[in-house]
């Protein structure tokens, strides 16, 4: 099975070497988790370490905004538009929905650099323009195109659900038409924040079931350990576990306690 | 008149297009509806439409229609050579004051 590796090589061990090719992943998280940046590593590793052109498309944020913020990783994305391994495409989910005259607005692009990868940012900014109950028929719809297409695409989803007990991807059940899903989420330790990284689907593979300690670095995302001295992460407030000397400790002490009582 | 004046002149005759030239500068990569290119200067579809026009005049921007929707976007080429034409003559007028 042909895997398409995002070059962060921790992320790539968790998904057993890559995404499966032609994949739509979804990447959902919060704001401020490092959807974008994870995103825009996954293109911009695609050019400099595998030769994959890339596209991605934004909804809302301003390209101006995206080369600027990508610079500060040393990510030139000017410069791969230049040499045509890049597009960075700026438009509205309408029009990127728009089939009627039988052309998508990707056409041209994809026939110009004929990229193996695409981010969109986001898919959740189809809610803006898309009845609720027609969002999983057009999403559908696109996600079809982009595997017609061959691309193994990024879709990013905006969870509203910062952190809490209660947790679900997409209410409109988009998540049943990804191939994949990767979580990103803050998580409060010890009174700080700090980021988590887990693969929560990833159909056809076996992958990392543990979630990992992630930091955006001035290189872009870095993927660390597991929370392995905590559990109950999910629901946003996790405890510290036990070790085994701590156990047999407290078992004494309760036991010592019961002995007293007696 | 001369041509290069004559688009100098057009192309600074309103706020909005120079707002637009600005957009479609610092993002090249935009691709909208007219309602949506509108917003991400801050304003609606109708009040942009003549200055789109013009610009389309020019040939600054282009548009294309797509399923039901008109599609907005900058040609790259046809902007470059406009820039040419508006620095040859402001170099040249400089020159003349000179």
């Amino acid at each position: 099975m042909v895997r398409v590796r995002t070059g962060i090589s921790d992320l790539d061990k968790m998904l057993g070497g890559g995404f499966m090719e032609g994949d739509a992943v979804l990447l959902a998280g919060s704001a401020g988790t490092g959807k974008t940046t994870l995103a825009l590593q996954y293109l911009v590793n695609g050019v400099t370490q595998f030769g994959d052109a890339g596209i991605y498309v934004t909804f809302e944020q301003l390209p101006d905004q995206i080369y600027r913020d990508a610079k500060n990783f040393g990510w030139d994305l000017r410069k791969m538009e230049e040499q045509n391994k890049f597009r960075l495409i700026c438009t509205s989910p309408e029009l990127l929905l728009e089939t009627d005259g039988g052309e998508s607005i990707l056409d041209g692009p994809i026939k110009e650099i004929r990229p193996r990868r695409l981010v969109i940012d986001s898919l959740s900014h189809l809610e803006m323009f898309v009845p609720e109950r027609e969002l999983r028929k057009e999403a559908y719809r696109l996600i079809m195109y982009l595997k017609t297409k061959g691309l193994s695409s990024l879709l990013l989803w905006e969870s509203p659900q910062i952190i809490g007990n209660s947790f679900s991807v997409t209410e409109v059940g988009i998540s049943f038409l990804a191939d994949g899903i990767v979580l990103l989420r803050p998580v409060e330790i010890e009174s700080s924040m700090r980021k988590a990284i887990g693969i929560l689907k990833l159909r056809g593979s076996d992958h990392d079931k543990q979630l990992r300690e992630f930091e955006i670095t001035t290189q872009g995302i870095k993927v660390e350990a597991s929370f392995s001295e905590y559990e109950g992460l999910m629901t946003g407030s996790p405890r510290k576990k036990a070790t085994l000397g701590e156990a047999i400790d407290q078992f004494s002490a309760a036991f010592a306690r019961k002995e007293k009582k007696s | 008149m001369s041509e290069a004046s004559d688009i100098l002149n057009r192309l600074l005759s309103s706020e909005v297009k120079g707002d637009l030239l600005v957009l479609f500068h610092k993002n090249p990569g935009i691709i909208d509806t007219i309602d949506g290119v509108a917003r991400r200067i801050g304003r609606t579809g109708n009040s942009i439409g003549n200055d789109v026009k013009d610009l389309v005049d020019l040939g600054v921007l282009e548009r294309k229609q797509v399923g039901k929707h008109e599609a907005i976007f900058l040609d790259r080429k046809r902007d470059g050579e406009v820039q040419k034409i508006i620095g040859n003559y402001l170099n040249s007028m400089k020159k003349k004051e000179g």
